[in-house]
């Protein structure tokens, strides 16, 4: 298996130039902060990812965690690399230096998750869910429950989870039927709850458990839902994991892939009740649920991202070395020297950094959300932006990341099916991103309704408007044509696609998911013509590293001959409307059988 | 010309490293003196004595320099440097330790592992683990030198020279030598082994390097390591190969359970013939083989061992 | 006791060296570049010093361009208190970082100087020596072990053949050898404290030292290569060529 190297100049040029990290830190007084510091943390990042992360991965992929006596034991040695993780600080990146965190923009935590998920995904989900359970508390929890579990969270010590889903509430949380009731200063929970990711393990002394159950006298449907503190050890009198709470595991999922990342039922209160404290207000557990929701999203997006990116790596490895036929001469040739393996490492290098530029963009919004004044006019249209762009993010990478990890094992024919070849597994890993936190369906119908028809279009007219900007740059820039002439035609798709939609509102539904594609090409192209600008633009003043430079010209190019133009074939299918899709009757999908 | 080599030995007799030493030294010019600093190394100096196209053998014998400790060989050297235009020394963990000292007292600089002499002033080294190899003009008036022996044949020992004692007590006091721990072999030493069998990573453990002593034992073979089986802690750094270990090049080199990572490519690819036995196809060892055999090395050393 | 410890800025390991077009030299435009890994395991056993109770703070001295500061916050980063940076635009050679060190320790004496034994772009091993000649200081290079008592140390040094201990008079400079320990990697608050840990900057004229060179650099070419030889089907095959066709054995 090749090594993981962290594409620092690709995230450097990204940071540092498309993001201009600097003039942010500058603008905001972050006196120590900037590219080249954001570089060396990357640097030590990408050290403990060789180390701890990357050969536990495929140990994780053979030998799961197993359920041994009510105990969840996780894979071994990912306890020693848990440790580390934590002592080394990696837990706390960004969380607030109140509670012990570093406090560091989040833009710096999404790259640093990219190279933990391109390490070894399922260990990376361990501390993202912590990360959740940490916003929900230091956001709507009360000083007490702060102070009892922010400190221990932020530095990993504990970890923690995320209850929605039960066996009959998937994507509709109104049907959860997990309920709490209240016994004087707390409440007992009952209930199961299904696909709780790092539900158990015996890496941390304790576990917290957010979840979600509804109260007595709550209102039906996803109004009447209430957040909960679950800890798996009650604490003691000096705050330690105590005893044991009325709740644990009682089965692991067998899946496809992350194997290494426990799946869990999870089953609370079999016996007298789990005890339980609430977050915030009675039935405003969805709410704050969401709240988080686009960190979490944009979070998967980022996974797509990092598994990407190694699949390229692998892919890139083996077509270098591989060696098949011959030139006319006799010489042998390697198979990075035919074209149609060149095109498939073309998508995958081109891919992979517009996915890149977007995740981190969407990241960075979040900084200047959390650096305005709050309620200013920046802050709110960060937060529009945000909002808009988290389907995205989501739906079109993870979507993308598909036909990309299919590429890479395509590149090593037959030998790549063969799973000591390696990149099986990241194949096998990569297909829940478009399902968990959201299928892409789901992120599709988000776009649709709440992030482009509820404000009547607005949002998505400021990005078409501002990519008309770019446009008009690249008119003037004497090497973007290509790119010009490509990213006009898709601004007109997506402006057409805007268009048709407001005024077929009707069928929305069965037009998003082209309408999410659409988008996500789109945006990837803008930030691809922009990252074009920016290279170009140091090219012509000597400035940078000319070499990859030249490459980013010719990715960006490539990427707009081949990815920009399929926003082409979204338009035709969201003219085409949904009267076709909706078209056969139930009995007429069994036409060929019946 | 006049050139002052510095001989290792075990005060018994002279070791091969100072027969390569010696033929570098050859290529520059004519008039080459030993320097044979030990204790009770009298017998060192007649071999020294006999070393083809040596004119001359310096005898420093004295318990200062019983171990040849860096300090006072260095002193030693520096006041025999008079009239000399090179001193070379080979490029061993002693020569290392002691050259770059006395570069520094006669304020010149050293030029390391050189594998070619072009003229009394060019050499070729090898830089960058041996990815680039570097042509070198010494500007000093002396020039000091470590040579990588492996790049030069040993010279013969068909010579008479005379031998001269050299009085100069040189002791710095700095240091003291306490004990050593020489791994104990029947086994041919490493870096003169006409025949050496080295495993990688692809070993598991330290235990079953035994299956390599067993083929060693039947050829007369010196057994090494890769870099990456010292990391892993299978055997001592000592059997290391490679780059940041020892160089070697025997007749005979077989890899076996190594991938052939550049640093250990470097320490061993001027073997006269390579086999690499890898069960990895794609294994970077055998683009430099000359003998390649794909196989799980868990049999084949064994039915090699068997076969001899 | 103080301690120094020396940190070069080197070419990645796991970057692949080109040679420039011309032959001038390598190529190290644009190319990743990291603390030499010897220097890295000088670190860990400085700060180690410091660990025990032996060594009351750890100096990081670094002789370079502008951009080996981030080696020397490095070193701050994995507990290194403070950091100085010899400021030079030139390639230079052993013997003139080995005077500029030589500066810092007569300014400074240390007890202890941990030099890494050979950086892993000039391959050439000399650096430590030199500046032991240079202070009179005594010298244990390529350590596996350093035990400092009082006024000596016990350095176990790794030699062709095996382990030589030797025991040195105090202050003495050790230069590091693969398994004198596993370095440890920097946590992230360390690296935030560490921008904040003093780092001066010097230069050979404030020093007094006046560079000079001692060789010139004529071309640099690609290694002889070796062509892969055949593919044998079996052990007897094997030994069969051995014997007849290399005659080997």
């Amino acid at each position: 298996m090749s090594v993981y190297r962290h594409p620092y100049k690709e995230a450097d040029f990204v940071i540092r130039h498309l993001l201009a990290f600097d003039d942010f830190c500058r603008d905001n007084a972050l006196d120590d902060l900037n590219s080249d510091f954001s570089q060396q943390i990357l640097t030590q990042a990408e050290k403990f990812a060789a180390k701890y992360l990357l050969e536990q991965n495929r140990q994780g992929d053979l030998q799961p965690p197993q359920l041994i006596a009510g105990k969840v034991l996780e894979t071994v040695g990912f306890a020693d690399s848990y440790r580390a993780f934590i002592e080394q600080g990696w837990a706390s990146l960004s969380a607030s230096e109140q509670y012990g965190g570093q406090g560091l923009p989040n833009i710096l935590a999404v790259a640093c998750n990219e190279i933990w998920q391109s390490a070894n995904l399922s260990f990376s989900l361990c501390p993202l869910l912590g990360q959740g359970a940490i916003t929900a508390i230091e956001r709507h929890g009360s000083s007490e429950l702060k102070q009892q579990f922010l400190q221990k969270l932020v530095s990993g010590e504990w970890t923690g989870t995320m209850n929605l889903t039960e066996a009959a509430a998937g994507s509709d949380l109104a049907a959860i039927r997990s309920r709490a009731v209240a016994e004087g200063d707390h409440y007992k929970i009952y209930g199961q709850k299904i696909f709780i990711t790092w539900g158990d393990h015996q890496m941390s002394d304790n576990i917290i458990h957010l979840v979600l159950a509804r109260l007595p006298d709550a209102p039906p449907g996803v109004k009447g839902l209430s957040l909960f503190v679950v800890p798996k050890y009650l604490l003691d009198e000096k705050g330690e994991a105590g005893i044991k709470n009325d709740l644990r595991c009682i089965s692991l999922e067998h899946k496809l892939g992350i194997h290494a990342s426990p799946t869990c039922v999870m089953s609370y209160g079999d016996e007298n009740g789990a005890i339980g404290y609430i977050i915030g207000e009675n039935n405003y557990g969805l709410h704050y649920m969401f709240s988080m929701m686009n960190h979490a999203r944009q979070g998967v997006g980022v996974q797509g991202l990092g598994v990407s990116e190694r699949a390229y790596q692998v892919a890139l490895e083996y077509a270098g070395n591989r060696i098949q036929g011959t030139d006319r001469a006799g010489n042998s040739l390697r198979i990075i020297e035919f074209g149609d393996v060149r095109r498939m490492l073309m998508l995958l290098k081109s891919g992979t950094e517009a996915m890149r530029a977007l995740c981190y963009y969407a990241g960075f919004e979040t900084d200047k959300k959390s650096a305005a004044a709050a309620n200013s006019e920046i802050a709110s249209q960060s937060a529009a932006r945000i909002d808009f762009l988290t389907p995205i993010v989501k739906g079109w990478c993870t979507e993308l990341t598909q036909e990309l990890v299919s590429l890479a094992m395509q590149v090593h024919g037959g030998a790549g099916y063969i799973e000591e070849a390696g990149i099986a597994q990241l194949v096998r890993d990569a297909r829940i991103l478009t399902i968990y936190e959201g299928t892409t369906g789901i992120q599709a119908l988000d776009l649709v309704k709440r992030k482009t028809l509820l404000d009547d279009g607005a949002q998505a007219g400021l990005m078409l408007a501002e990519i008309q900007q770019t446009l008009a740059q690249l008119e003037k820039s004497p090497r973007g044509d290509v790119i010009y002439h490509s990213l006009n035609t898709a601004l007109a798709d997506g402006r057409a696609a805007l268009d048709w939609l407001r005024a077929n509102v009707q069928q929305s539904s069965c037009v998003a998911g082209d309408y999410l594609q659409l988008w996500g090409y789109l945006t990837g192209g803008w930030l691809m013509a922009k990252s074009h600008l920016i290279a170009s633009n140091l090219l012509d003043n000597g400035l940078g590293d000319s070499d990859y430079l030249q490459a980013k010209l010719v990715t960006t190019k490539f990427y707009a001959e081949h990815f920009l133009v399929r926003t082409n074939t979204c338009l035709a299918s969201i003219k085409a409307g949904g009267d076709t899709i909706m078209s056969l009757s139930e009995q007429q999908f069994f036409s060929h059988v019946n | 010309m006049s050139i002052l080599v510095i001989a290792e030995h075990d005060n018994d007799s002279v070791k091969n490293s100072t027969l390569n030493t010696v033929t570098a030294a050859l290529a520059i010019a004519d008039d080459v003196t030993v320097l044979v600093a030990g204790s009770n190394c009298q017998s060192a100096a007649q071999s020294a004595a006999k070393i083809t196209g040596v004119s001359k053998v310096l005898v420093a014998d004295n318990p200062v320099y019983a171990n040849q400790l860096a300090e006072n060989m260095r002193a030693l050297i520096v006041e025999l440097a008079a009239g000399k235009t090179h001193l070379l020394a080979p490029a061993t963990t002693s020569g290392k330790n002691i050259m770059p000292g006395v570069a520094a007292l006669l304020d010149v600089g050293q030029i390391s592992e050189i594998i070619k002499v072009e003229s009394a002033d060019v050499f070729e080294r090898p830089v960058y683990a041996g990815n680039a190899v570097a042509k070198v003009q010494s500007l000093d008036a002396i020039k000091v030198i470590t040579v990588r022996t492996t790049a030069f044949e040993e010279a013969g020992e068909t010579g008479r020279a005379s031998i001269e004692e050299v009085s100069a007590v040189c002791d710095e006091a700095k240091s003291k030598f306490i004990g050593e721990e020489v791994a104990v072999s029947e086994r041919p030493e490493l870096t003169s082994a006409k025949i050496v069998i080295s495993g990688g990573r692809g070993m598991g453990n330290g235990e079953n390097f035994g299956l390599l002593e067993a083929v060693a034992d039947k050829l007369g073979a010196a057994v090494g390591a890769s870099r990456a089986a010292v990391d892993a802690g299978f055997v001592s750094n000592d059997m290391q190969v490679g780059q940041t270990g020892k160089i070697v090049a025997p007749d005979l080199y077989i890899a076996v359970g190594i991938s052939g990572a550049i640093q250990h490519l470097a320490g061993m690819k001027d073997s006269k013939v390579i086999v690499a036995i890898n069960k990895d196809e794609e294994a970077p060892i055998f683009s430099i083989a000359d003998y390649g055999l794909v196989a799980d090395l868990f049999e084949a050393v064994p039915e090699l061992e068997a076969s001899l | 006791m103080k301690v120094i410890v020396t940190v070069k800025r080197v070419i990645d390991y796991n970057v692949k060296v080109r040679v420039k077009a011309d032959g001038s030299d390598v190529d190290l435009n644009n190319v990743k570049m990291a603390m030499n890994p010897f220097c890295e395991i000088a670190v860990e056993e400085a700060i180690r010093l410091k660990e025990s109770g032996t060594a009351t703070e750890v100096i990081a001295v670094s002789v370079g361009p502008k951009a080996c500061q981030e080696q020397l916050r490095t070193a701050l980063a994995l507990g290194a208190d403070r950091a100085i940076h010899i400021e030079t635009e030139e390639q230079l050679e052993s013997l003139n970082v080995a005077k500029l060190l030589a500066k810092v320790i007569e300014q400074e004496q240390p007890g202890v100087v941990i030099l890494g034994k050979q950086a892993i772009d000039t391959d050439n091993n000399q650096t430590g020596q030199m500046l032991s000649a240079l202070t009179g200081m005594a010298q244990g290079t390529f350590a596996s072990k350093i035990d400092i008592q009082g006024d000596k140390a016990i350095v176990i040094r790794e030699v062709d053949g095996g382990l030589q201990t030797v025991e040195l008079a105090m202050p003495i400079i050790a230069t590091t050898d693969l398994r004198l320990n596993e370095p440890r990697y920097a946590s992230l608050p360390n690296i935030m404290k560490a921008k904040r840990k003093p780092l001066e900057v010097k230069t050979a004229e404030e020093l007094g030292v006046t560079i000079k060179a001692h060789t010139k650099l004529l071309c640099v070419g690609a290694p002889a290569e070796r062509k892969a030889g055949i593919k044998v089907a079996d052990v007897a095959e094997l030994v069969d060529k051995l014997k007849n066709e290399a005659k080997v054995i």
